[in-house]
């Protein structure tokens, strides 16, 4: 199936496929827009350039409890954009069978070592808040 | 981009452009009385070469009619003389093959049977000769047999791609057509051709590069107390990056000659229309400004030309009877001011009316009184000025790329219309103040003043401000873009904020200072949210650049809800154009009239967004694009069920009318060019296939 970064959301497990991930980076200071889309916490610099940060907790409609400690900087039809993410856990090959989510925001559910976990669409993530934000 | 017959054509294009703007400069000073050889040697060679480049690539009616112009001036050049009835004839001819390259029709007969006539009218006087039919010239008969263009490949420029000028253009202030002068000579363009985002990635790092080194100062503290050795090599190191950054910036501007060309031309027109006498200069060509605003500058530009010559010039009798020359006279003159560029529109017109001029004393300024839709100087409304005067449109401009609009005009004497741009869209003067944690910036061209508030009042619930004995609508700038803070502090602040014809007064806590930023964009994901961009300051802190309008414009001080279910408002318009360019300024255009817009790059990908968005309330494409094109893109529209109905217009620059009946029949529902591009025409379209 591929490689998959795998990583923790208000302490659910998640998987975003390793070809939308630019880096992990800490979470530094966000500089708070007015006037954006609750999901979109801020903006930072990242690479010379101004990415808005993106509340993955809030658009998978998880209430996160434990603070997000680490920011996942993704990219999908050419739009960068950074998710809170609690943390990562490992990055892995992974073959298993892709299951249909309920979610929109889900390209679909592996089940491994009897545990389940999303696999993340940032591009469908973008893509919705681009129409919901213009 | 690297299709031959592109490139071809666009270097066609290129080539032909220029060279009708030097044969029409060269008619113009021959009719203003400069009957030098040289102007004929120069509209021959232009007109021969037109003719050899049109077989190139297969316009056998440009070659005919270029070839019926080189007969005619044969004559002319054999005989020395060129009768003042001979420069409308070629006028008509230059200006159909403009209209032709720009992807309009040409009445080929109708301009053959005119140069024919021409060329009989000619023989007869000079031998009288009675066999001036023999020699008609053929359509296409010589068009293939002619010498390529001297133009070398690395001189053609495709859309899309920026010509960064290898060597120094020269200098191009032209007079015209008031004394002798010499038609411009074609530019040496010895260029590399650079994909602009390369040019706009290099900025950001070299826009990087400078703030670090501004951080680089700010972290070791105030300059005074630093090392002597340490703070100059600071300050040099600082001022090179700086440098290295106005290079990069230049990189994308161009000079003002690039859209004056056909200028003059058209000012002559618009005084034959009007039955004036006007000479044109133009001052400052070589004045270089932001390809963008370069290319958006034209409209606007014409506009205010037009309005000089119908409202402002007065008729011949009518001056002489006000003791003024019987020929009036407008200058455009482009001057650089920091970092911006003065366009200036200048006419020894009738000027304002003085009830006006007492107006604008009394209401603040004379662009903001004439800016109010539909006034106008000659007290009525001309074919030639269209509907209203515009000039609000002309405002909104301006304001849309953080520039302003300014007049000047005393009754009777003249008028000068004064247009400030940003010489390059990536740098801004801004205006930097706090909100709450936060640091915002406004273009500091729309800011009249700053006042420190002593007292606020409410009218009828609002906050109002007095500023000099007179109110003004006051407001949180926290409000108006939609967030949230702190109870403002004590004593603050009003920005007073001219803009869309409208003044209010934005409160914020407290002033940070003017300064020069590098605009960088907040992303798709904020294009509605009511910024201009973003600038890294130089202690590392991010200032959003609020957009004008969206002050002015103000939120419904509602709570915020989650976007992802959000109903719609404005209706949201999908713009597919494959050049950057084209789809910026459609993008700002339409987003200044209060629509939202999605844009893509090509068919496949506006497909892509049509499917997935069922709220895409009208779509806008350009016909050619690469990969899916604007009719195929229409045509896989209406045969989808759910989406049969979606408006399409179709923007191109392929004007004719077989492209037309084509557009049509792929289920467009307007169909306009490029050519001719109006920005209130796109606008009324718009607005009627929507139905608001």
């Amino acid at each position: 199936m591929g490689t998959y970064v795998r990583l923790t959301v208000a302490a659910e497990a998640y998987a975003v496929p390793v070809s939308n991930v630019l880096a992990i980076v800490g979470p530094g200071d966000l500089t708070a827009v007015p006037g954006a889309l609750p999901e979109i916490l801020g903006v930072r610099r990242l690479r010379g350039q101004i990415v808005p940060i993106i509340d993955l907790a809030l658009v998978l409609g998880l209430n996160a409890t434990v603070p997000q400690r680490q920011l996942l900087l993704a990219e999908a039809d050419g739009v960068k954009a950074g998710f809170t993410i609690e943390e990562v856990s490992s990055v892995d090959e992974l073959d298993g069978q892709l299951e249909a989510a309920e979610s929109d925001f889900l390209l679909g559910v592996m089940v491994r070592d009897g545990e389940p976990f999303g696999i993340i669409d940032v591009a469908r993530i973008i893509g919705s808040l681009r129409r919901a934000g213009s | 981009m690297t299709d031959p017959d592109t490139e071809l054509w666009e270097a066609f294009h290129e080539d032909v452009t220029h060279r009708l703007d030097e044969m029409e400069a060269a008619l113009l000073a021959i009719e203003a009385g400069d009957p030098g050889t040289a102007m004929i040697d120069s509209l021959f060679r232009n007109v021969h070469t037109i003719k050899g480049t049109a077989g190139m690539v297969s316009m056998g009616d440009v070659a005919a009619v270029a070839h019926a112009v080189e007969d005619v001036l044969a004559i002319v050049r054999d005989t020395g003389t060129f009768p003042p009835g001979l420069v409308d004839p070629l006028l008509h001819a230059t200006g159909a093959v403009r209209g032709r390259v720009n992807g309009g029709d040409m009445p080929v007969d109708a301009l053959l049977a005119e140069l024919a006539d021409a060329l009989t009218a000619l023989r007869q006087a000079g031998s009288g000769a009675g066999d001036a039919w023999a020699q008609t010239p053929e359509p296409g008969s010589e068009g293939t047999q002619v010498p390529r263009s001297q133009q070398s490949p690395e001189d053609w420029v495709s859309r899309g791609v920026l010509e960064v000028p290898a060597r120094a253009v020269p200098k191009q202030g032209r007079e015209l057509p008031g004394g002798p002068v010499a038609p411009r000579p074609i530019p040496e363009q010895r260029s590399v051709r650079v994909d602009p985002v390369k040019l706009d990635n290099l900025l950001d790092v070299i826009g990087e590069a400078v703030q670090d080194g501004r951080r680089l100062a700010h972290a070791l503290g105030p300059e005074a107390e630093l090392p002597k050795a340490l703070s100059a090599a600071l300050g040099a190191g600082v001022r090179t990056l700086e440098q290295l950054r106005d290079s990069a910036v230049r990189m994308r501007t161009l000079p003002l000659a690039v859209i004056a060309g056909p200028l003059p031309r058209a000012v002559r027109d618009f005084a034959r229309a009007a039955g004036k006498d006007v000479t044109f200069t133009v001052v400052g060509a070589d004045t270089e400004l932001d390809r963008v605003v370069l290319e958006s500058l034209a409209e606007p530009l014409t506009h205010l030309l037009r309005n000089a010559v119908a409202h402002g010039i007065e008729a011949p009798a009518d001056r002489e009877r006000l003791g003024k020359p019987a020929r009036g006279h407008i200058e455009l003159r482009a001057v650089p001011r920091g970092n911006l560029v003065e366009i200036v529109v200048a006419d020894d017109g009738r000027g304002v009316l003085p009830e006006v001029a007492d107006l604008a004393g009394r209401e603040g300024s004379l662009a903001d009184v004439l800016a109010h839709a539909g006034y106008s100087t000659a007290g009525e409304v001309t074919h030639l000025a269209g509907r209203g005067v515009g000039l609000d449109a002309v405002k909104s401009y301006a304001h849309s790329l953080g520039g302003a609009l300014e007049i000047r005009s005393q009754p009777g004497h003249g008028m000068e219309v004064t247009l400030l741009l940003p010489v390059a869209l990536a740098m801004m003067d801004v205006l930097l103040f706090e909100r709450g944690e936060a640091v915002f910036g406004v273009p500091l061209a729309v800011v009249d003043e700053v006042i420190q508030v002593s007292q606020l009042a409410t009218l009828s619930g609002r906050l109002s401000l007095t500023v000099r004995g007179r109110p003004l609508p006051a407001a949180d700038v926290a409000v108006l873009l939609g967030g949230h803070a702190p109870p403002l502090s004590r004593r603050p602040r009003a920005l007073i904020v001219a803009v869309l014809g409208r003044r209010i007064a934005v409160l914020c806590d407290a002033l940070v200072g003017q300064e020069e930023v590098m605009v960088k964009s907040l992303g798709p994901l904020l294009a509605g949210a009511g910024y201009l961009g973003a600038a890294v300051l130089g202690d590392g802190r991010i200032a959003l650049l609020a957009e004008p309008a969206a002050l002015v414009r103000g939120r419904p001080d509602t709570p915020a809800q989650s976007g992802l279910d959000r109903p719609p408002d404005p209706p949201r318009i999908l713009v597919a154009e494959d050049s950057f360019t084209v789809r910026e300024l459609q993008r700002i255009i339409l987003q200044t009239a209060g629509y939202r817009v999605v844009t893509a790059r090509d068919g496949t990908e506006a497909l892509r967004i049509i499917t997935g968005d069922a709220d895409i309330a009208l779509v806008v494409t350009d016909l050619e694009m690469p990969g899916l094109d604007g009719l195929e893109l229409t045509r896989a529209i209406r045969a989808d069920p759910a989406r049969a109905a979606l408006p399409v217009v179709i923007v191109t620059s392929r004007g004719s009318e077989e492209d037309q009946r084509r557009g049509v029949e792929a289920g467009a529902d307007a169909y306009m060019t490029k050519h001719n591009f109006d920005q209130h025409a796109l606008l009324a379209t718009v607005e009627r296939l929507i139905g608001r």
